[in-house]
């Protein structure tokens, strides 16, 4: 796949490793209690897990098993009952409702299941819809969307809506919309769950590219074992509980 | 794209609801802006400066009571009084009953002393005083009938035991009610074999300050007499026949507020179908950096947008309505001055605008509280 990527800053050799010296996640002793009428869940139980920079990491597991609420606190959409979340240094839990809005602007792109797109608005217009918050030009912004949207193959195709695009065409779209603003971390959630092999497979490359081409930190919730194989590593959960982590394919 | 068109594109997602809201809003802007205006109509009448040094002395227990004709003098007499003319309400039937006008006996001479305002020509005002059967009338009343200077007609007495038979003299204008038709109250008396009593004396006083003494002084010269009187400015006078009408202020403001009410159902309805179908785009708009406080603008704007649009096309067929349609006539002459005003207009479009918004705060409120992640579970 040929890439533009020269929106993002990448690093100098073509194919980034991520580091294992500096974990841009640190997770430590992580709950999550959810209160259900009188009842109390746990999602998750003590929880340690480190990602590195530029690593591809899969959050496998079966359903109810609690992956879905790790990604959504290392997103920053979610908080901890106890435990802490570092996430490039920060502690994303005690950051205020305004300022987690504005940390996940500047640092998680998101890419959904159902993808989630705007269904009134373009291909182009759903790309752009992050960086209406920005202070950059119409200009700038008319740049860094086609980048994107070129750097997923759907140039040709950005005055569609919604409706007129695949499913594959869709979860393009909205990854283009998660890396358009730069963040230093992908956090994708069952984004072929969707979708048939093929566009799976598309989608999961694109994943890999941007994990290797230009560097991005890339958590993946599948429970899917082929798409966990695009990953570096995998992390099994069960019960709340993180059972062990390997390299994928282990 | 820009945070406008954002909101634009949002606004219309669903066509079919945003017609249906918007002609709802527009609907209850149409009859709000209408009944103000009936309202200020009936109740408001224009008070000119003119009107200001007018004052209606009437008989103490009911208008239907008659004062005697000789307090002219004793009033035409008390300091404060520039002039005075005897008035008598005829209520003659012309033709049919349902072509009500209002008709005046007076004294011609002072007629137009008193309603200085009036705009008349001259000559035609000269040959109204010389002429025992003539009689002035109002251009709205001309219009109505289609009638010329030097018509006769006949007034069929309704109250009274006489019918009169008069020649249209003069035509006049730019009073506060252009209907009205004056003639001579000594053809009245004539008709009516000298009965020496009229319905009411309405005085122009020598200027507006002098307006409370000369109230007091009038009750005062009549009191303990066999007719007392009862005083009172022109504008009260007038709010006072309106009041016989029952309490309509009352009933408009009553239905008034059922419109306003129906207005926040209807704009609020129409947002909390909006943003349940879109609690899941909330959530993503949230994800990837939207603020709460930014999300709730965008609502805002959608509401106060939509409500404003439905206010601008209610507002503009209400000014329409009421310039082409005659309610004059339709109204028999119940309604003289039904003009739409810009005061009420403005009113009326703050009224949408502001209900807009409010509206919109209980649904976006809801839609906002929830969390990113409760809002991505939601079904599409």
């Amino acid at each position: 796949m040929e890439l533009n990527l020269s929106f993002i800053p990448l690093s100098e050799s073509a194919t980034v490793r991520f580091s294992m010296e500096t974990p841009l996640v640190q997770i430590r002793a992580l709950t999550k209690v959810y209160r259900r009428g009188a009842n109390d869940v746990v999602a998750l139980r003590r929880v340690d897990l480190d990602i590195s920079r530029g690593e591809f990491l899969a959050l496998m597991g079966p359903s109810g098993s609690g992956k879905s609420t790790l990604l959504h606190i290392i997103a920053g959409i979610d908080r901890p009952t106890e435990g802490q979340c570092l996430v490039g240094g920060i502690d994303v839990s005690r950051l205020s409702e305004r300022a987690l809005t504005l940390w996940r602007h500047q640092n998680v792109g998101f890419v959904f299941q159902s993808f989630n797109l705007i269904p009134v608005l373009t291909a182009y217009e759903n790309v752009e819809l992050p960086l209406l918050v920005t202070s950059l030009s119409r200009r700038e912004r008319k740049e860094h969307v086609q980048a994107a949207l070129e750097l997923v193959g759907l140039s040709d195709r950005q005055h569609h809506l919604p409706g007129q695009l695949s499913g594959g065409q869709e979860q393009r779209v909205a990854i283009a919309r998660a890396i358009v603003p730069d963040p230093n971390l992908i956090v994708a959630d069952e984004p072929t769950g969707n979708l048939d092999s093929q566009a799976a497979a598309s989608v999961l490359q694109l994943l890999q590219v941007l994990n290797s081409k230009a560097g991005k930190t890339v958590v993946l919730v599948t429970h899917d074992p082929k798409a966990a194989a695009y990953a570096h590593r995998t992390a099994h959960l069960e019960k709340g509980e993180l059972l062990e982590t390997g390299t994928a394919g282990s | 794209m820009t945070i406008p068109g954002f909101i634009i594109r949002n606004a219309f997602r669903n066509r079919r609801r945003l017609v249906l809201a918007t002609g709802g809003v527009a609907v209850s802007l149409l009859l709000l802006t209408v009944l103000q205006v009936m309202l200020a109509g009936l109740t408001d009448p224009s008070a000119t400066d003119e009107a200001a040094r007018r004052i209606v002395v009437r008989h103490r227990v009911s208008l239907a009571n008659m004062l005697f004709a000789s307090y002219e003098k004793k009033i035409q007499a008390l300091p404060g009084v520039a002039c005075c003319t005897k008035l008598l309400w005829f209520g003659g039937i012309y033709q049919d009953e349902k072509n009500f006008f209002p008709q005046f006996a007076c004294e011609a001479a002072n007629l137009f002393n008193v309603l200085s305002e009036a705009k008349i020509d001259p000559q035609q005002r000269a040959r109204f005083i010389q002429e025992r059967a003539a009689c002035v009338v109002g251009i709205k009343t001309m219009q109505r009938f289609g009638w010329k200077l030097g018509d006769k007609i006949t007034l069929m007495g309704a109250m009274w035991p006489c019918d009169l038979e008069l020649s249209i003299r003069g035509v006049f204008s730019g009073t506060a009610d252009d209907t009205n038709l004056f003639f001579h109250h000594d053809y009245f008396d004539e008709l009516l074999g000298d009965k020496g009593f009229t319905g009411l004396f309405w005085i122009k006083a020598d200027a507006a300050a002098a307006v409370p003494a000369l109230i007091e002084r009038i009750d005062a010269e009549f009191r303990n007499s066999e007719a007392e009187t009862k005083t009172e400015t022109e504008h009260a006078f007038q709010l006072g026949f309106v009041s016989m009408l029952g309490n309509l202020k009352m009933l408009i403001g009553s239905i008034s507020t059922v419109i306003v009410f129906s207005l926040i159902l209807v704009t609020a309805g129409t947002m909390s179908m909006a943003l349940r179908e879109r609690v899941r785009e909330i959530a993503v708009l949230k994800a990837i950096g939207f603020d709460s406080r930014l999300i709730f603008g965008l609502i805002l704007a959608e509401s106060f947008g939509l409500a404003l649009a439905g206010g601008l096309v209610g507002c503009g067929a209400s000014f329409a309505l009421l310039r082409t349609v005659d309610f004059y006539q339709l109204s028999h002459g119940l309604f003289v001055n039904f003009e739409i005003t810009p005061h009420i207009l403005v009113v009326g479009l703050s009224v949408a605008a502001l209900l807009g918004m409010a509206s919109c705060l209980i649904p976006a409120y809801t839609g906002l509280k929830r969390s990113v992640v409760d809002g991505l579970k939601m079904p599409d």
